[in-house]
């Protein structure tokens, strides 16, 4: 039997679509629906904390970017910094919530754009976690010896969904005109880019390197309803002889079945069930709060509740919030992207010493998923 | 300096063991997620039905809770008389909360006869047994465990379903006494535990039972939701 080999992150990649839009022109990007001004997007913001973000088109609805265009520009960006090129690239492992085509798999978009020879690839397909799933295989197979040059991508396309047509002459607005909370919520929090990493079996020598110890991701979806999705309306998503592919497209849509969908009562256990996966790695060592030098999480410290805050420290699990690192407030909620986003900014930021251990959390809503992601410094 | 460096060891084996009890919560409260009666009242297919017979399956639990704290109280020794406090005011506040569930039921349409006559079902009867049980042992220390585990529901689930309910079948707030009254989750509430716990820990075997008496609480809880059919 082959020994396992050590991967490492050899280079990472940003693509951040246009400039960068303060809380007071997102209305131009994403539209008003009904012609109306949204009565959520102040209280979104505030929970979210987020001051900027990107869009890939112009607030005439003008497409600037495809999810395949910017996941390969990502990509670029990372094999540069890998001091690689698409020649060296032999195995591609992608991530979105929503790709550009419903068929065949994104992963195929993305190596469409970016060209040149064959590789093997691995399209994956959920909310912000779908980052980790792509990010284990590529690890996977490094480790197993059976690539020698990988590339991690997640890219996200969000605005497009959130567009007024996507919520007009549709159920999900009531009869005064106003859009329903749990569509209008997430397009106030959700925003476009990609950010990608290069995973080979040895570090790039005279260049700081990460070492992937492990990745772990929990799905409880055994247990809890979809919490944020899309093909189904709320009261019907928990059967999935409900799905909007089984209606056809336009009573779907009608129904409100198509747009994009968050569930706060449901989030509000979710986060317990994160928080109770991230206590046990914390119970059984596999993850030592005093041990960890960064934290990056894809969720805003500011948005835990005071209770679980408390809950954090009361139980020696607390990470203090000085060793956070995000990018959120800077480059919005990017979903699966935001992770690989949040650790290109940080080596760039040259904040990280050899030896810094680093935990990547990464929570998914989708239906109640979380995953982890340990690095060190070499 | 790190909460370990600065931490009393009371204060270490304390929250060693709310972590272990926060992981059986979180835990406890997916398997609750994924019974039939919780899964009615998310998935908007819970009836008045299903309600009343929630009142009537809890009610018959709900009255034995200040009983078995009573006589847990009453298992517990003169080295451990702040315990011993704890547990009587406990009991004292929560002994006539069956009360509220029977005007519940009486609010909103059934009779009081009924749920008077009500039968403790099969997850009820493995619970009250278990915690009666466990009460009758000397210095019960375990039953924190047991505590942490009905104090969340108190504390979290209840003002949750209360108003699921209440969305759900319009009823008036007379009629969610028992589920809308309870609900301050409060940072008070989890120093009051942690502060319980700081009296008979650190002490391995102690810290142990109460994890395990936690865990025993919250899977035969679960059976008893499970078993509640309208």
């Amino acid at each position: 039997m082959t020994e396992l080999r050590d991967s490492f992150i050899t280079g990472t990649g940003a693509f951040l679509p246009g400039e960068a839009i303060p809380n007071d022109r997102m209305e131009e990007y994403i539209g008003r629906v009904g012609g109306r001004r949204s009565s959520v997007g102040q209280r979104a913001l505030r929970w979210n904390g987020i001051d900027t973000r990107h869009y890939a088109l112009t607030p005439e609805g003008e497409i600037q970017h495809t999810g395949a265009s910017m996941s390969a520009a990502a990509v670029r960006a990372a094999l540069d910094d890998a001091g690689l090129g698409r020649e060296n690239l032999q195995f591609l492992a992608t991530a979105t919530t929503q790709g550009d085509y419903l068929v065949p798999g994104h992963a195929s978009a993305v190596h469409g754009e970016l060209g040149g020879d064959a590789l093997e690839l691995a399209s994956f397909q959920s909310v912000c976690a779908a980052s980790f799933m792509a990010a284990k295989s590529a690890h996977l197979a490094v480790r197993a010896g059976e690539t020698d040059c990988a590339a991690v991508v997640a890219s996200e396309f969000s605005s497009r969904w959130f567009r007024p047509s996507f919520y007009e002459g549709t159920a999900l607005i009531d009869a005064k005109g106003r859009l329903a909370m749990e569509a209008d919520f997430l397009r106030w929090t959700l925003s476009d880019g990609a950010g990608a990493v290069i995973v080979e079996p040895k570090p790039r020598p005279g260049h700081r390197n990460l070492r992937i110890e492990w990745i772990d991701l929990t799905s409880l979806a055994g247990r809890f309803d979809p919490c944020m999705w899309a093909g189904a309306t709320a009261a019907l998503r928990g059967d999935m002889v409900n799905a909007w592919s089984h209606q056809g497209p336009r009573a779907a849509h009608e129904a409100g079945a198509i747009a994009l969908l968050q569930d706060f009562a449901l989030l509000k256990i979710v986060i317990r069930a994160w928080i109770g996966v991230y206590l046990e790695k914390v119970d059984t060592g596999r993850i030592v709060p005093e041990r960890v030098d960064h934290l990056l999480c894809h969720y805003s410290a500011r948005s835990l509740r005071e209770e679980i805050v408390n809950l954090l420290i009361n139980t020696r699990a607390m990470i203090p919030e000085t060793k956070w690192f995000t990018t959120l407030p800077t480059m919005g909620n990017v979903g699966s992207a935001s992770i690989w986003l949040m650790l290109d900014a940080f080596m760039k930021a040259d904040s990280a010493k050899v030896g810094d251990r680093i935990l990547c959390i990464v929570p998914e809503s989708g239906r109640a998923m979380v995953g982890f992601m340990m690095l060190e410094v070499v | 300096m790190s909460l370990a460096e600065k931490s009393s060891p009371q204060e270490i084996a304390a929250a060693d063991v709310l972590r272990k009890l926060a992981i059986v919560w979180t835990e406890f409260e997916g398997r609750l997620e994924a019974t039939p009666l919780i899964r009615k009242l998310t998935r908007g297919r819970f009836e008045l039905a299903d309600f009343h017979a929630f009142l009537v399956n809890m009610r018959q639990q709900v009255k034995d809770g200040s009983l078995w704290m009573s006589r847990a109280a009453s298992s517990i020794d003169e080295e451990h008389l702040e315990l011993r406090s704890s547990l009587m005011n406990h009991a004292v506040t929560e002994h006539r909360d069956f009360r509220m569930l029977e005007t519940d039921y009486v609010a909103s349409g059934g009779k009081l006869e009924t749920i008077l006559n009500g039968k403790k079902n099969v997850g009820s009867e493995a619970l009250s047994s278990w915690m009666f049980h466990q009460a009758s042992q000397p210095n019960p220390f375990g039953l924190l465990g047991a505590m942490f585990i009905i104090e969340g529901l108190g504390s979290i689930k209840a003002i949750e379903w209360g108003k699921l309910v209440q969305t759900r079948l319009g009823l008036p707030n007379e009629a969610l006494k028992f589920l809308l009254y309870h609900g301050e989750n409060d940072a008070a509430h989890m120093e009051e535990f942690a502060e319980m716990l700081r009296m008979v820990l650190p002490d391995e075997a102690v810290a142990e039972r109460i994890v395990m008496c936690a865990r025993v609480t919250a899977r035969l809880y679960v059976l008893q939701i499970e078993e509640i059919a309208a």
